[in-house]
């Protein structure tokens, strides 16, 4: 398959794609933000976009109680189902921390996106801990892990 | 992309069904060359604009409408407006007004033709360029899941099934076969978002809305897949040497999920020709040739021809100073000329020479005056100027004996007793009083008219 670049893909994507989102604020001020799972920062942007980049870092959280660390393949673009490289983790925080550092920065994966990653694991792993009550909410930016 | 040689393989997807006459040999076919063709939004959004335009069916408002009544305006003089006005009378029609858009029951605006330009026209090669962009697009996954298909289960894009898909001939086996490839995620998708449509519509019989789901594309002629796949909610059928832009590219965007069998697939080389080759089918139709042959910009900005040549990077940004004023800021004049210390300090120098030049002439033309002047002037006028008689009397006979002095020679009214000393002091101050109080006078008889007064000169003048 041609592997069309990340550029023109992200030319063809970044006016209207279904992922996209915008928020509006006071007066002419907004946001876009992108729904798509491979987006650490959830915002409409070349760097974080999922759809743009070969090589993609997705944390999400898994089946109970564990953090989804997920990263694209690069030789396996055209194959959607076998894209990613899944490992679901289930260790106390620092732990988890090193291994998205290790697998996201030390081996030259993608070293932008380490305090994105470090973050959203932050922020997931928080999320685990609060106890569901209420709705339950669909997590539509979910893997299927 | 370059026609270069190495065309990567698809791997055809297999069913049950499929007798595995192929033995383990993975199958796979070849890309066609379509799929490597250039991507171009801009063109696809165009055409497809055009072409939905083609099936529309016209509609117009009745020719006659509005005029059919012998409606005549009623002039002016009768205090109403110069309208047309319905005649005859016996019903509420008679005297409204009619014919104008403004009125009710008239005419409208610019009433609809249907003679409209309902349809476009667009270039042959336009309209294949747009439909090969499509088939490209399709195959992008990032492009695809932009467009919001669910491919997430989907093995490889594009995803090629092999042949006995289109022998399927019951509803429930495709069901299966979609379930097999991993695209039924995208037909269920299709299925739940069944909604009713909102705004007028519905009631103009378009009643239901539903997403788009996946596309299958055959390749023979009456194959019994039509029938099977057709009621599933969100697929759509096409075959290969008929491929619809608006079904490739729905809504003008890119990337619809495209289902192909292996003889579709096969075909497309042929339909629409390679790089190097003429379509067989389109009469001298080439695939068109994209702008940049590698458009990955990070690639070649990287590359060693690139690097080599190109300069390194400037870390240290240079920020300008901010300007300081010359006129204000001594630092900042002397940069700028040197000399200008020089020149302030022999400035600075001239003026406190000319300031102490000017204070010194003054003092000279103001005398100092001593304790008694002090208390001469302190004295009223009236005692001043029998002081003043006394002392010019007292010149007068200063060859006098003192004891004569001490005769009233004249009456005073007071006498004034006072000391040898002082006396001669008095007097030596008095010549410099009379001396200067001579030229002030001088200047203000002469600065006024006051030339009637020559006692007054008279007696200066003796007093010499």
């Amino acid at each position: 398959m041609a592997t069309i670049p990340g550029q023109l893909i992200w030319e063809i994507v970044k006016k209207n794609n279904s992922f996209l989102v915008k928020e509006f604020g006071n007066g002419t001020a907004s946001v876009k933000f992108s729904k798509e799972p491979n987006n650490l920062y959830n915002l409409h942007s070349y760097k974080h976009s999922g759809l743009a980049n070969k090589k993609t870092v997705t944390i999400q959280p898994g089946k109970d109680q564990s953090v989804l660390l997920a990263t694209t393949k690069t030789k396996k673009q055209n194959k959607p189902s076998t894209l990613l490289n899944k490992s679901l983790m289930r260790k106390e925080f620092n732990r988890m921390a090193k291994a998205v550092v290790n697998q996201v920065a030390d081996n030259h994966y993608r070293p932008d996106l380490k305090k994105a990653a470090l973050a959203r694991l932050s922020v997931v792993n928080r999320s685990l801990k609060v106890s569901k009550s209420g709705a339950k909410k669909k997590n539509r930016q979910r893997i299927i892990a | 992309m370059s026609a270069a040689a190495a065309r990567p393989l698809v791997t055809v997807q297999s069913l049950e069904s499929d007798m595995a006459t192929d033995g383990a040999a993975a199958n796979s076919v070849p890309l066609p060359d379509v799929m490597r063709a250039a991507i171009r939004p801009d063109i696809v959004t165009f055409v497809h604009g055009q072409i939905s335009k083609n099936a529309r069916q016209p509609y117009a408002v009745s020719n006659r409408a509005g005029h059919q009544t012998s409606a005549e305006s009623w002039g002016t003089g009768r205090a109403v407006s110069r309208i047309p006005r319905v005649a005859g009378g016996g019903t509420h029609r008679a005297g409204q007004g009619a014919f104008g858009n403004m009125c009710r029951g008239g005419r409208m605006f610019a009433p609809t033709k249907i003679w409209r330009r309902w349809h476009r026209q667009v270039n042959v090669t336009q309209k294949r360029h747009a439909v090969v962009s499509a088939i490209a697009a399709s195959a992008v996954p990032s492009l695809v899941l932009a467009r919001g298909h669910k491919i997430e289960e989907v093995p490889e894009l594009p995803l090629v099934v092999s042949d006995a898909a289109e022998a399927v001939e019951k509803t429930s086996a495709a069901l299966k076969v979609l379930k097999q490839i991993g695209a039924h995620p995208d037909a269920e998708k299709a299925k739940d978002s069944q909604a009713i449509r909102a705004g007028k519509g519905k009631a103009r019989n378009r009643r239901y809305v539903s997403r788009k789901g996946p596309l299958v594309v055959y390749g023979n002629e009456g194959a019994k897949l039509v029938k099977a796949f057709r009621n599933i909610p969100g697929v759509e059928i096409a075959h290969v040497s008929r491929l619809n832009l608006l079904k490739l590219a729905p809504g003008g965007h890119l990337g619809r999920f495209v289902i192909w069998t292996k003889y579709a697939f096969e075909k497309l080389d042929s339909i629409y020709g390679t790089f190097d080759k003429v379509s067989e089918k389109k009469n001298g139709y080439v695939l068109p040739r994209a702008k940049m042959i590698n458009a990955d910009l990070a690639r070649i900005i990287n590359s060693d021809e690139v690097q080599s040549v190109v300069k390194p990077i400037k870390k240290e940004v240079k920020k300008a100073p901010l300007k300081k004023n010359p006129l204000k800021n001594l630092n900042v004049m002397l940069k700028l000329n040197p000399y200008a210390k020089a020149a302030k300090r022999m400035a600075l120098l001239a003026e406190a020479q000319r300031v102490k030049a000017k204070q010194d002439k003054l003092d000279k033309k103001r005398k100092p005056i001593t304790k008694i002047i002090t208390y001469f002037c302190c004295l009223s006028m009236h005692l001043r100027f029998w002081v003043y008689l006394y002392f010019i009397g007292s010149l007068l006979l200063v060859s006098q004996s003192r004891a004569s002095l001490m005769q009233p020679g004249w009456k005073l009214p007071c006498p004034v007793y006072l000391s040898h000393s002082v006396i001669c002091l008095l007097q030596e101050e008095a010549s410099a009083i009379n001396s200067a109080s001579k030229s002030w006078y001088k200047t203000m008889i002469s600065d006024s008219d006051y030339t009637e007064f020559e006692n007054f000169t008279k007696w200066l003048g003796a007093s010499q």
